[in-house]
């Protein structure tokens, strides 16, 4: 019988998930990563993984996806090709000049993002094209050989090409292309036209030339996993995680690359969605706290919501994504005092090393430190016991604190917590309120190792009035590989006035992005009954610059639907800006449809209730520091892994498993539903 | 000396503050994103020349947009105490939204900048007031002798009371208005933006309290005055002077501009007194706009981190003779008043450089070069109004080169895509780039200036230039040398630029360079490398490299190396 196999590979951790079809069983590997060559721990886990299973053999695998953060790493620490730029006569410092703002309003030592491509490596041809598409002064195509030699000479790797308005007329980009393709046909090229056929010319350029640098890097390194995975006798395709979520196969993958920056963060939140979808709880805003940062993201009707730009370092990136908002607070970051008698949290961090106090390395008193001296957080040890906990140090770290701000170290140790919940609080705003959503409506999901630590206090700052803690909420992002779809997105910037009149317009437009998608599907080797599209228009009132997404039907468009879409579009800004203007001409700007294969999903397995009392499933008691209490106040410690379908736990209590601990706070009512989740209801509001 | 650091402050409080504190920023970020977003105007949409702030019930500034530009909070900090001089708390009514744009009277810096100032009522009690300005690229063509001249002038009046728009207000407005589709639109964007935020405060009264709210704000002002006078604090004391030459396309002489600058403990006093009396030109500065540079000055220069509020402004004095360029009265024109703001910082700089030589920076490009086209566009019929300002060189660090081609100090505005303003206007980009040599030599390398040059599609287009530093150059610190010079250049047979003013025709082209900026260190420490790097890059021409950099060049630097001595010590 098959298996399909799901690995997330992250900063410390590869975890690997396998789906046996035939027991509906789920098997966790977690693995150590190994940076230089990730593909490695993906190999040796594989085995592993096999083996703890019964020693299945890899012949049975008929599913493999993967989630990756080669691509944002590369970014991150620069680490991408020797890359060159062509660009349109008098626009070759476009790259540095940007959008012109300087990178901090107040700090004149800040500096802007060094570009990736270097001035002597950014070369301009002769040429115009106007905005309606007429081309003012043609090609020279000679001059572009000469500068592809040049490149040649200059032994680059890579080479970007940005055209003025190639979203509208790409022709000369192409003959640049041609060009490269016979002169210096072992380049890797990225066209514009083709990355992003979008107007801003620079958002278009920064997002051409980072699929340009990092293009090799991540192109190699799927290359080789394909290779290793075929050598250790994988027989499917190999599929990765794009940015939106979608997983495509890795040869699609290694053409756009640009694609695949948030692919290990968007892997768990796809995850999130999923499990909790299969709870019955579509609506969520998933918060994955690991060591030196948290992601938060907000999903409805079981959709992670997309966006299509993010700034990586300064750098615009502009591609479908999901919409996930990174803040610096995770279990290592540290805590200080600034110059007005503030307690701050981060963004600096202890990392993997030192790491937290704690951890015997560092003296820095983290989040982390803060959990172990409120005996939160096991003040012996973590993992299973893999991990020693210095509890002294940690009091040691925090009282450095308390002392100055003249404070107990409880008091001072809270303080830390309630800042950092804070910071959370208003990442978690900027994905909600700030984009029409009220997050009270939606279920806090906790995962990474420190999500489910900090999940109830988070939940009262935001009003949240319920939890769900999956079962595995360490190995999330692998298990959510195993519960997504194949997905490609197609869409094309037309600015055309939205009118019933002629609905034509929008159906030409559709149909040669419905002729891509399916297309995609023949190449993917989809069958018929697989494949669904849905589309969607984004539209603006004539003057404005930023537009609102529209659910467009099915069918063909007609004057009704064009109707039905201004209506949406109407009602959205109304929604979104406390206003409409019917008096207003309403345009539609980009089209896009998106294309989704539906794959056999890892079904979870529900399991009933076995009979056992839930005071079984309790290791000990702890002294836990809840101010809400008065101070230090005796929690029972629950072992995750003992608690059965259907037990129901209330609070001031402590849930351990191998990779997290679950705080419940005194009146919060834990029950574990059919897939094993906990599920929290809140019954406190803020009242501080 | 201050009471505020005696007393520990009980952390559970400063956590709170710090958690509402977070809260404020959340929702003036909002704000100005609802701007942006919901606008049509260029200027809004893609230049983001706007800002947003929450004020408390007194009218004192909690929390800044920091998207916005350093000199918008001289345009939003008057408004909500001058509505309050003119209007008794009765009379003050939930659903009322006031408008103002009068640098005389309340609620701007210069005409373009048009605030909306709603009071946000909890529990039937005024408890804050949000507040949003956009500067609206209109009032184009238009004298700058005084200040009827410039624009129709708009005292804090309601736009709209107890709910409902005041039509007849609106009416008057647009119609002095060249582009009154965008200014109608702009404005209608304006009110989203203070309507949301009105929300986000009785929400979070309704979390924590109405006096709770206005507790923290009362704290968040106290904390950053503790932050200020400690950073003030670490400055020695002493008394610090600069003088620098101004210019500006409108004035055929030169001013001596001058600061003085008394550090004394926690308390530093900003004297401006030997300026020269206002002019018959577009650049007096109109006091809140002092106040800002001034503001600005120090928060960049003591701590970037602390919180933009109104508790940085306690232990600040400025003195500015009334009348004079940097403290204007009516009737004098102020449209131009970034020009003067921008030098108001340099001048600060080059005070403080003995001070705190590690935090100052060289002069930068010294100007908010603001190049202006309107006319009618025969594309669409219509009139418009273009309005783009350009970066330059920022000054050399003490520690690094300055940054090329940015904006600098009082502005931080974005540029407009060059594929948007093709779409919108009858004008060509020809050139948007770097200037090679524009950047001060020394150690240390000045930013370079830019160059954008426009081609002009239809005929009879007004063309009006705001800069400086025609005539002077941005000065270096340490032994560095000065940037170039701004400059403008007209294509062969159009008319000239008079006073910084012309008429352009079909075909013609006009070329401006902003400035670069000064150096910062002698160029006998610049290292062989950096020198390289420049002229593989060219940043800097051969010519250059030879004259200031004869040592470096003799040698062949090794590439790649990353060894921090610098060969050329002890030269």
């Amino acid at each position: 019988m098959s298996l399909r196999i799901g690995v997330d590979t992250g900063g410390t951790f590869t975890d690997l998930c396998a789906f046996d079809e035939a027991t509906g069983q789920v098997h966790v590997r977690k693995v150590s990563s190994t940076p230089d060559d990730p593909g490695r721990a993906i190999i040796q886990g594989l085995q592993e993984l096999l083996e703890q299973i019964g020693g299945r053999s890899i012949d049975e695998v008929t599913y493999f996806a993967h989630g990756t953060t080669v691509g944002t790493n590369a970014l991150l620490t620069g680490r991408g090709v020797r890359t060159g730029l062509i660009t349109t006569k008098g626009f070759r410092d476009l790259l540095e000049l940007g959008r012109g703002r300087r990178p901090h309003l107040y700090d004149l030592q800040a500096d802007k993002p060094e570009p990736f491509v270097p001035r002597d490596r950014r070369y301009e041809v002769t040429e115009r094209v106007r905005h309606d598409g007429r081309v003012e002064i043609p090609l020279d195509l000679e001059e572009v050989r000469g500068v592809v030699r040049e490149l040649k000479k200059q032994a680059v790797e890579s080479i970007a090409v940005c055209l003025l308005y190639s979203y509208v007329r790409p022709e000369h980009e192409q003959g640049i292309g041609r060009i490269i393709a016979e002169e210096f046909p072992e380049a890797y090229v990225s066209l514009s036209s083709e990355v992003l056929p979008e107007f801003r010319e620079f958002e278009r350029l920064s997002t051409v030339v980072t699929n340009a640098y990092v293009g090799p890097v991540v192109a190699k390194y799927l290359a080789r996993l394909r290779h290793s995975l075929s050598e250790a006798g994988l027989r499917c395709q190999p599929h990765v995680t794009q940015s939106n979520g979608g997983i495509i196969p890795f040869p699609t993958a290694e053409e756009l690359p640009v694609r695949l920056v948030l692919s290990g963060p968007s892997t768990g939140v796809v995850g999130a969605a999923a499990t909790t979808a299969a709870a019955g709880s579509p609506d969520i805003i998933t918060f994955d706290m690991g060591g030196t940062s948290s992601d938060v993201s907000l999903v409805q009707d079981g959709s992670p919501k997309v966006t299509s730009s993010m700034e990586l370092d300064g750098r615009p990136i502009r591609s479908p994504m999901l919409d996930i908002h990174t803040v610096g607070a995770g279990g290592g970051s540290i805590a200080w005092i600034d110059s007005g008698n503030h307690l701050r949290v981060g963004p600096a961090s202890a990392g993997a090393f030192p790491g937290p106090a704690c951890y015997g390395n560092g003296q820095d008193p983290t989040v982390t430190d803060a959990n172990v001296v409120l005996q939160v957080l096991n003040p012996e040890y973590l993992l299973n016991g893999q991990l020693k906990i210095d509890a002294q140090a940690s009091h040691r770290a925090i009282k450095s604190l308390a002392d100055p701000l003249g404070l107990t170290v409880q008091e001072a140790a809270q303080g830390i917590i309630r800042v950092v919940t804070a910071n959370m609080a208003r990442a978690i705003r900027v994905i909600s309120v700030q984009r029409g959503y009220d997050p009270r409506d939606y279920v806090l999901v906790p995962f990474g190792g420190a999500g489910p630590l900090h999940a109830s206090r988070l939940a009262m700052e935001l009003g949240s009035r319920r939890i769900l803690v999956p079962e595995t909420p360490g190995a999330q992002s692998a298990l959510g590989l195993l519960m997504t779809d194949i997905r490609s997105d197609f869409m094309r910037t037309q600015i055309m006035l939205a009118s019933p009149a002629a609905p034509g317009d929008f159906n030409k437009v559709f149909s040669e992005l419905t002729d891509q998608a399916n297309e995609w599907f023949e190449e993917e080797g989809i069958e018929t009954d697989r494949r669904s599209l849905s589309r969607r228009v984004e539209m603006r009132y004539a003057g404005q610059n930023y537009e609102l997404a529209v659910d467009v039907p099915e069918g063909e468009i007609t004057a009704e639907t064009v109707n039905v879409l201004i209506d949406s579009f109407q009602a959205a800004h109304d929604r979104m800006y406390g206003y409409s203007a019917h008096d207003e001409v309403v345009e539609a700007v980009t089209f896009r449809i998106q294309a989704v294969a539906s794959v056999p999903r890892a079904d979870l397995r529900r399991s009933s209730f076995a009979g056992r009392s839930v005071e079984s499933a309790i290791l000990g008691r702890r002294d836990v520091y809840l101010p809400e209490e008065g101070g230090y106040t005796s929690c029972p410690v629950y072992e995750r892994s003992r608690l059965d379908v259907g037990h129901r736990i209330v609070g001031p209590a402590i849930i351990e498993q191998m990779d997290t601990t679950t705080l419940l706070l005194s009146s919060d009512v834990c029950v574990v539903d059919d897939l094993r989740n906990l599920v929290i209801e809140i019954r406190r509001s803020i009242s501080e | 000396m201050n009471n505020h650091l005696a007393k520990a402050p009980v952390v559970l409080d400063s956590v709170l503050v710090e958690v509402i504190g977070s809260a404020l920023s959340t929702v003036v970020e909002e704000m100005g994103g609802t701007l942006v977003r919901a606008a049509y105007s260029t200027n809004i949409k893609e230049r983001r020349d706007c800002t947003a702030g929450l004020f408390d019930a007194q009218g004192r500034g909690i929390a800044q947009d920091e998207g916005g530009s350093p000199l918008h909070l001289g345009s939003l900090m008057g408004i909500v105490d001058a509505i309050m001089e003119r209007y008794p708390l009765e009379e003050i009514n939930d659903g009322d939204t006031f408008i103002g744009n009068d640098p005389f009277s309340g609620g701007g810096s210069h005409l373009p900048d048009i605030v909306l100032a709603t009071p946000v009522f909890v529990d039937g009690v005024l408890s804050a007031w949000a507040a949003n300005l956009a500067h609206h690229a209109d009032f184009g063509d238009r004298g700058h002798a005084h200040i009827f001249q410039e624009g129709l002038r708009i005292p804090p009046v309601r736009l709209i009371r107890r709910g409902h728009l005041q039509q007849e207000m609106l009416d008057l407005i647009l119609l002095n208005c060249q582009v009154p589709h965008e200014r109608k639109a702009d404005l209608r964007a304006q009110q989203s933006a203070n309507r949301l935020a009105s929300q986000r405060y009785k929400d979070l009264c309704a979390r924590y309290g109405r006096e709770v709210m206005a507790q923290a704000a009362e704290e968040l002002l106290d904390y950053t005055e503790r932050r200020t006078r400690a950073a003030i604090e670490k400055m020695p004391d002493g008394v610090y002077s600069f003088t620098d030459k101004f210019d500006c396309p409108e004035l055929d002489e030169e001013l001596d501009l001058q600061v003085k600058v008394t550090v004394e403990g926690d308390e530093i006093l900003f004297d401006f007194a030997g300026n020269p009396p206002q002019v018959r030109a577009s650049v007096n500065v109109v006091w809140t706009a002092l106040y800002a540079s001034v503001y600005y000055s120090l928060k960049s220069l003591v701590d970037s981190d602390i919180v933009a509020n109104a508790g940085l402004y306690r232990p600040v004095r400025i003195e500015a003779p009334r009348g004079s360029i940097i403290n204007c009265e009516e009737p004098a024109a102020v449209n131009g008043r970034s020009e003067t703001c921008q030098r108001i910082v340099d001048l600060i700089h080059g005070a403080l450089a003995t001070a705190v030589p590690e935090r100052v920076t060289a002069a930068s490009n010294g100007a908010n070069t603001g190049v202006h086209f309107s006319g009618r566009n025969s594309r669409t019929g219509k009139e418009f109004v273009y309005l783009e300002t350009i970066g330059g060189g920022c000054g050399a660090r003490a520690s690094k080169d300055g940054l090329d081609g940015v904006q600098v100090h009082m502005t931080n505005t974005s540029n407009l895509p060059v594929e948007s303003l093709e779409t919108e206007y009858p004008l060509v980009v020809e050139a948007y780039e770097l200037i090679q040599d524009s950047g001060g030599a020394g150690q240390h390398r000045g930013g370079l200036g830019i160059r954008r040059a426009v081609r002009v599609e239809d005929k009879n287009i007004h063309f009006w230039l705001d800069t400086s530093r025609q005539k002077s150059q941005p000065w270096g610190l340490d032994g560095g040398t000065p940037g170039a010079s701004a400059n403008v250049a007209l294509s062969p047979g159009a008319r000239p630029i008079d006073h910084g003013y012309t008429v352009l025709q079909p075909g013609d082209r006009v070329a401006i360079e902003t400035a670069g900026a000064g150096a910062y260190g002698p160029t006998s420490k610049r290292t062989p490398e950096e020198v390289a790097r420049d002229l593989a890059e060219g940043k800097i021409s051969e010519a250059t490299a030879r004259r200031f950099y004869p040592q470096q060049t003799e040698q062949t630097p090794e590439t790649g190396s990353g060894s921090g001595s610098s060969p050329t010590q002890g030269n």
